[in-house]
């Protein structure tokens, strides 16, 4: 199946994976970080809400290696697209297009509320797929074991019903 | 130094989940919906050689600059279950986690602003909630936090 992307073949899998390792343990190993992506979301909002959760010490002194791993994100997204036929702004959506004909405001609406449940839902389970799925897992971490569950969960039964139930 | 590090792994990392289908609403569906094996396949290779990577880092005992490895456990708490099932719900409705979402915006998806500011909105939620969800979810002091990650 392709990508969404340029209607791009993707890479293999077990290529997916060994990159993603590799930058898991360099980032350990060079930079002594342990990998997670959701507590950049709170680097975030600690430069503009002033609440004392943002203020804390140790999110503070992180900031300086987590915010341009976050922006370096983006320029990868922005690569892969450059090298598969051309970067430009697109509002395709794949399957949900198929089913559910949104226009730019529907699809806006729909990622907001989704995103408010993955902001919030990463901070209050201390992870995300990065942080507990990927270096907690191969740590053997329980914490992280049980969230990743918790969210393979929550996530199962959403897409079951949303394509089984509400869209069929 | 670090930033450019930080920028250049970020970036490594942000082309494979981009290239792989890691940022791809279509085969996030098709993982929870059992339809596809690619995510599976990933995030089981990614585990492996990390686990694998992890037990000789260790057995060194020592990062790169001589300082001795951070790689404490996180906390447990109820947020464990009721964060991750949140976190599920959400990665199911936008098909992007949280790297994913910063990937989607590099690519040129216009809809991935509006999951990146609800995820926001959603963290500044649960920093103002911290001391009410506290005791209810046996989170750990504010200082430690729910898990760095």
């Amino acid at each position: 199946m392709p990508l969404i992307l340029n209607q791009a073949d993707p890479i293999h899998w077990a290529a997916g994976g060994a990159i993603i390792a590799a930058v898991t343990l360099l980032l350990l190993f060079v930079l002594n970080r342990r990998l997670g992506i959701s507590t950049g979301f709170e680097d975030v909002c600690s430069l503009v809400v002033r609440t004392r959760y943002f203020e804390r010490a140790s999110l503070c002194e992180a900031r300086r290696w987590r915010l341009p791993f976050l922006f370096g994100l983006v320029i990868g997204g922005a690569v892969s697209a450059a090298t598969t036929g051309g970067w430009q702004p697109t509002w395709a959506l794949g399957m949900l297009d198929d089913a559910l004909a949104l226009g730019p405001a529907g699809k806006m609406a729909w990622m907001f509320v989704g995103g408010l449940f993955i902001g919030f839902g990463t901070r209050l389970g201390g992870g995300c797929t990065s942080g507990h799925g990927i270096f907690g897992l191969s740590n053997l971490e329980r914490p992280s074991l049980v969230t990743t569950l918790s969210f393979m969960a929550g996530g199962f039964v959403t897409t079951q019903l949303l394509w089984k139930v509400v869209l069929s | 130094m670090t930033a450019l590090l930080s920028l250049g792994l970020g970036a490594v990392f942000g082309w494979a989940l981009s290239r792989s289908g890691a940022a791809d609403y279509n085969y996030i569906q098709q993982m929870f919906l059992l339809e596809s094996f690619q995510l599976y396949g990933i995030i089981g290779t990614a585990v492996v050689i990390t686990a694998t990577g992890l037990q000789l880092l260790r057995r060194r005992g020592r990062a790169l600059s001589g300082a001795p490895l951070d790689v404490g456990s996180k906390p447990s708490h109820r947020g464990n279950i009721v964060g991750g099932v949140l976190f599920g719900i959400g990665w199911s409705i936008c098909g992007m986690c949280p790297g994913p979402i910063l990937v989607n915006i590099g690519e040129g998806k216009l809809y991935a602003f509006a999951a990146l500011a609800g995820a926001l909105v959603g963290t500044a939620l649960f920093g103002r909630l911290y001391d009410t969800l506290r005791a209810p979810m046996k989170l750990p002091a504010m200082e430690t936090g729910t898990g760095e990650g």
